[in-house]
């Protein structure tokens, strides 16, 4: 599309590019009937993922595909940056499901390289309702300023930003009572911190040392006593 | 599914997923990454549930880049909820998205608690508030129905319903509704049947399966 079409067309346009998500569907349905007829059948009867992703809205980042898992085998939350606010209740309400009900093994932040969210916290702009989102990366900024500020090319800033921002997520979801009661009494889940890269289409793991960080954190925030 | 990979570590599972991802997309296209480096243009947001049994992309048999995601415990959209608010400002002014979809599913878990009254705890509790005040509103109705199974299929419906009306108010929706013919869609999957199904919305606008807000 290019902005300039009659009302009509934009209509038809609308039409067909809504119709071929219901043709795909039925299609992908039926090709996973014939390779396994009992599979949507199993899959009624609930879900037990091992894992939860936690990642960024991005089009270009479908965890299941990239990863290569099939339905039932990961629980998502996706947002603006991939972000954990400590505030946010649409986040925490996932984690507290996937830890607590789902039990889920392996929580994943996963950030990626170009990203649109990132990029829009490092600009000097009024972004109107964004502003209080995009807030939280501005604050991994400041946390990190003196690592950042040393780097002098912007791309490598803007990398290491993308990087420093899931460490800090990582952070956050080892201050929830779920994650460390959890893991206190099971030593699951445990926290990883990865990050997509376009250039290549592979997973980089950041190494985030989650059982160090644990005992770091609950210097501070320690909420496993009285569980 | 799910039974592969008891015999390796579940972390080496994904990674060498990722890694036959990229070598299958790359055979299939030397430049499909360097094309998504460039930049995303999706044409739709889709607004779903976390529930691991529906990979947005992978049901509807898209590529990655097509559509653009926000997934949250019950596909849940609240009017005071700044996550899924910045989600949909940024798809919607920024990225340009022409269609916003809302799809709830059968068998959903989060529809299910808010039929019962276990205590799921304070943070599902409070998440789950408006889910669980639908079925006050619609008691009648939901007792109605021959079984639980048709009661969480009900909720979900009313609950993506719901989330439609919260999204009509948004400031970027509502602007670019109006400017641009900008369309909201509520949609069901059926994870039995692995289907999606148009919710019809008795006396909403509807021409052609696309759904105008006022």
């Amino acid at each position: 599309m290019t902005g300039k079409e009659e009302p009509k067309e934009v209509r038809k346009y609308l039409q067909q590019s809504h119709d071929r998500i219901f043709e795909n569907n039925k299609k992908w349905a039926e090709e996973m009937q014939k390779k396994n007829p009992a599979f949507f059948k199993d899959l009624s009867a609930g879900q037990s993922p091992e894992y939860l992703w936690i990642g960024c809205s991005d089009s270009r980042i479908p965890a299941e595909a990239i990863t290569g898992l099939d339905p039932g085998e990961m629980f998502i939350h996706r947002n603006i940056a991939n972000l954990v606010c400590n505030v946010d209740l649409n986040v925490m309400a996932v984690v507290n499901y996937a830890v607590r009900h789902l039990k889920v093994k392996h929580i994943v932040v996963c950030g990626h390289y170009g990203c649109g969210g990132v990029k829009a916290a490092m600009t000097p702009k009024d972004m109107g309702l964004l502003n209080p989102w995009l807030r939280n990366i501005r604050d991994v900024y400041r946390l990190h300023q003196a690592e950042l500020d040393k780097i002098t090319d912007e791309a490598k800033k803007y990398d290491r930003l993308v990087e420093l921002n899931v460490y800090e997520q990582c952070r956050n979801i080892i201050k929830t009572a779920a994650v460390q009661q959890c893991w206190a009494e099971n030593e699951y889940p445990v926290v990883h911190g990865w990050v997509f890269g376009f250039a290549d289409g592979l997973l980089k793991d950041l190494k985030f040392d989650h059982e160090g960080q644990l005992k770091e954190i609950q210097k501070i925030y320690d909420l496993t006593k009285d569980a | 599914m799910g039974t592969s990979y008891i015999a390796t570590d579940p972390l080496d599972y994904i990674l060498a997923g990722n890694r036959a991802y990229q070598q299958r997309t790359t055979k299939r296209d030397p430049n499909a990454f360097a094309l998504l480096a460039q930049g995303q243009a999706p044409e739709i947001l889709w607004i779903g549930c976390a529930d691991s049994r529906i990979p947005e992309t992978t049901v509807c048999h898209c590529k990655p880049g097509e559509i653009f995601v926000h997934r949250n415990i019950a596909n849940t959209v609240h009017a005071d909820d700044l996550n899924a608010a910045s989600v949909v400002e940024y798809a919607v002014t920024h990225l340009r998205v022409n269609q916003v979809v809302v799809c709830g599913h059968t068998k959903c878990g989060g529809a299910n608690a808010a039929l019962g009254d276990a205590d799921l705890g304070q943070t599902l509790n409070m998440w789950l508030h408006p889910v669980r005040e639908l079925r006050r509103k619609h008691k009648f109705e939901l007792e109605g129905l021959p079984d639980d199974d048709a009661r969480a299929a009900k909720i979900a419906e009313l609950n993506v319903q719901q989330s439609i009306e919260v999204l009509k108010q948004h400031p970027a929706v509502k602007r670019a509704a109006n400017e641009r013919g900008l369309t909201l869609h509520g949609l069901i999957y059926d994870i039995g049947a692995g289907e999606l199904k148009i919710l019809s919305e008795s006396g909403s606008k509807k021409m052609n399966g696309l759904w105008t807000p006022p």
